[in-house]
């Protein structure tokens, strides 16, 4: 896999020796963003491995040591995947299959056991506190569901968004991390879950009950996030349809760039992700709520962005996959838009990266979410309005790439008038 | 006016970018003038006259409370109307949040308003304490949950309902006129490219025809696919302010609110705007026979395709406006805040 990615940097940075000096091809700002995919995956899928590897010694012989190993191959592992999201949107190929692994927020109460505060099951979802791994037989939409194995199949076709409703995730990042740190009760003051390795031993050492199935559990959902990164990896190789796809159209490849890149920014991750967790004083909306991760969560999204702007992608043994960028392509254009994008991409990362030290120096997440801390808030919102106001200047880069008329194809309805009645 | 613009579809798009300055004010400031700057006037006006209700003649803060029931009925209204301008002044110090927290998939003004209610806290009542607190009680999804929701009525003595209510109308009104304030003295200037937030008149033209094509997504895809679900599994529930019954409503106010944006962004081009207008009445015409104020007709299907109608010819409006007012302005649909999940 390593030396077909080299293999396909090479040919790329060919083609850019053969045609820099007259212009930035569309093609080759393609291909290197391909490649990027490729190696991004591919290091989420390498990592999802080692972290396999990890579970796989903590349910052989269960112990505090091996459980913290799991949780630090599970931190490894996002540190790729989260630079991947910049791909989600704009390549359907990731948009629909992203679910299975990163969906959130959760409903945790589905998979297994929660504090009394948590609640029963809510108006929004009647199977919030199901807990799969107490319950090898469940009633599920009036069929009686058979779980005495849990196993892959169980997990993807079951119980992922079962009833319909999204906060029943079952499988991905955020079910695994659930497992392996439990819920974090201690609100917005610091600190992560804290599950004993014990709900992982075996006999009368077992806490918290069913350890057996919870080891299952976590087993299947780590089989199957390294089957889907496998699946996902496979889409950006050479003939792969995520690849392919992008040069159907060159012209409206290099608008998926943006769209990714944008809609990242702006909807989901200064919208969704970070203004409305302060805006709610909400501990638990903290994308890595469990495992206190979430001020890397939003740093290494950040860094995606400026990946692809960039064409340049640090990989997870340090190599660097660099090539022809959409940056030239701007700066070819209008050298002052560009310059105007590298500054904002730098200021965002600057702002990330405070929310990023000082929850590593202690002062973490959920504690900046608190109600009335000016501190915290003005940290989170120095992001926010970083992304906010990159969007801007990726909007600029559409019109100056003449990518607009691109644009108005995204739309459902326009696509497909009668989708609404299907 | 008419020939600049009529010149400007001949040559195509490269020619808008060219078009005069001038040309572009005339586009632009009208919509400042007779619908953006009235909008908020009327939601300041509407929502002191709500806080000046609760204050003066709360008996209990629940539907049948007449008096508070009618202002907050209006001032909502003034809302849903002004709350298509989202840029700018809105979205200083996130005030449209706090006005406006929905739609809510988890559940959370249910479960903020109701703890407040239990605990009859009295210590975040005061403005300043009050402007801090989570936008899961603050604002007209929150105080439509405390007068409307039929379990929550019954929470709380009436003298910390109104007392609670005081705090919320106070803060929305606040709010509302900080919003109107700044594009009385100011933002409206920031249109008149080159300007801090506007570079050029094509990047103003593309904010209001951001605003339409995101007011018309979130009253496809929020307002009435929400609750529309799927036919295996509708979503009653899912319906915006449902609980005071207004949900049609606010589609009626959104797209009434919306039809002379379009009308206004078409200026020169009158058989786009005959287009536009034929496009939005139909929507209207069927949206004022459904007679389903909740839109709880999605559970039946022998009504549910009425509701389904309605959508298409929200979807119809959007299709016209990105085919063919999209282009003719020259500018891309941008991104907006419904980009996320």
């Amino acid at each position: 896999m390593i030396s077909k990615i080299l293999r396909t940097t090479a040919v790329s940075a060919m083609t850019l020796s053969a045609t820099a000096a007259f212009a930035v091809e569309k093609e080759a700002v393609l291909t290197n963003y391909a490649d990027i995919a490729l190696a991004t995956y591919e290091d989420s899928l390498i990592t999802a491995k080692t972290l396999k590897g990890a579970v796989d010694a903590l349910l052989d012989a269960p112990s505090a040591e091996n459980l913290q190993a799991a949780r630090a191959a599970w931190l490894a592992a996002r540190v790729p995947y989260q630079q991947s999201e910049v791909f989600r949107f704009g390549n359907a190929i990731v948009d629909d299959w992203e679910g299975k692994v990163n969906a959130w927020p959760l409903d945790e109460g589905l998979i297994d056991y929660v504090d009394a505060s948590y609640g029963g099951p809510s108006d929004e979802n009647g199977l919030a506190a199901l807990n799969v791994v107490a319950n090898p037989s469940f009633d599920l939409s009036g069929k009686t569901i058979d779980a005495a194995k849990i196993t892959p199949t169980l997990l993807e076709g079951t119980l992922h968004e079962a009833d319909g409703i999204e906060a029943n995730v079952a499988t991905g990042y955020h079910a695994i991390e659930f497992l392996l740190w439990g819920q974090d009760l201690k609100g917005t003051d610091h600190g992560a879950g804290d599950r004993p390795w014990t709900d992982f031993a075996s006999g009368d050492a077992c806490t918290g009950g069913n350890c057996d199935r919870r080891g299952e559990y976590l087993q299947a959902a780590t089989d199957l996030l390294v089957s889907d990164l496998e699946w996902m990896t496979a889409q950006w190789a050479d003939t792969g349809a995520g690849r392919t796809a992008l040069f159907e159209d060159v012209t409206a490849g290099i608008s998926t760039m943006l769209t990714g890149m944008g809609s990242l920014s702006y909807g989901e991750q200064a919208g969704e992700r970070m203004r409305l967790g302060v805006m709610l004083n909400d501990p638990e909306e903290e994308h890595d709520c469990f495992s206190d991760n979430t001020h890397n969560s939003h740093y290494y999204d950040g860094l995606g962005v400026q990946n692809v702007y960039l064409g340049q992608y640090v990989r997870v043994d340090g190599s660097l996959v660099s090539g022809p960028s959409l940056s030239e392509l701007v700066a070819e254009t209008d050298a002052a838009l560009d310059a105007e994008i590298l500054t904002k991409l730098s200021t965002t990362m600057m702002a990330l990266g405070r929310i990023k030290l000082a929850a590593e120096a202690g002062y973490s997440y959920d504690q900046m979410l608190a109600s009335g801390d000016a501190k915290g808030e003005a940290l989170i919102m120095g992001g926010v309005t970083g992304l906010i106001d990159q969007t801007r200047s990726f909007e600029r880069a559409v019109t100056a790439l003449k990518l607009d008329s691109i644009a108005f194809e995204g739309s459902d309805s326009l696509d497909n008038p009668t989708a609404v009645f299907q | 006016m008419r020939l600049t613009y009529s010149c400007v579809i001949s040559v195509g798009l490269a020619a808008v970018g060219l078009s005069s300055a001038h040309a572009a004010d005339d586009l632009t400031q009208p919509i400042v003038a007779d619908l953006i700057q009235p909008a908020f006037d009327t939601l300041a006006h509407e929502t002191a006259a709500l806080a000046d209700v609760a204050a003066t003649s709360c008996h209990d803060a629940t539907a049948s409370d007449t008096a508070l029931a009618e202002a907050y009925g209006r001032a909502f209204d003034a809302w849903i109307t002004a709350s298509i301008w989202r840029f700018g002044p809105t979205e200083t110090d996130s005030r449209a949040f706090s006005l406006s927290f929905w739609p809510d998939n988890r559940g959370k003004i249910g479960k903020t308003v109701g703890a407040l209610l239990r605990s009859e806290d009295t210590g975040i009542l005061a403005a300043d304490e009050f402007a801090q607190f989570s936008i899961a009680g603050k604002g007209f999804y929150a105080l439509d949950y405390l007068m409307f929701d039929t379990q929550a009525q019954t929470l709380g003595s009436a003298s910390y309902r109104c007392a609670l209510v005081g705090a919320m109308t106070t803060d929305i009104a606040a709010t509302a006129t900080a919003i109107d304030a700044d594009w009385s003295t100011g933002f409206a200037e920031q249109l008149s490219p080159p300007s801090a937030r506007y570079q050029s008149q094509d990047e103003v033209r593309q904010e209001l025809f951001k605003t339409l094509t995101t007011g018309l997504q979130v009253d496809e895809d929020l307002r009435l696919g929400r609750p529309l679900g799927s036919f295996d599994k509708p979503r009653p529930r899912r319906a915006e302010a449902w609980r005071s019954a207004r949900s049609l409503r606010h589609l009626t106010l959104s797209l009434e609110a919306l039809k002379p944006l379009a009308q206004s962004l078409a200026v020169g081009a009158p058989n786009l705007q005959d287009k536009l207008t034929r496009a939005f009445d139909k929507a209207l015409r069927r949206a004022k026979a459904l007679e389903d104020p909740q839109f709880a007709g999605v559970s039946d299907p022998a009504s549910r395709f009425r509701v389904e109608a309605l959508k298409q010819e929200v979807a119809d409006i959007r299709a016209l406006v990105a085919a063919e007012l999209g282009p003719r302005l020259g500018v891309a649909a941008g991104f907006n805040a419904l980009d996320g999940d």
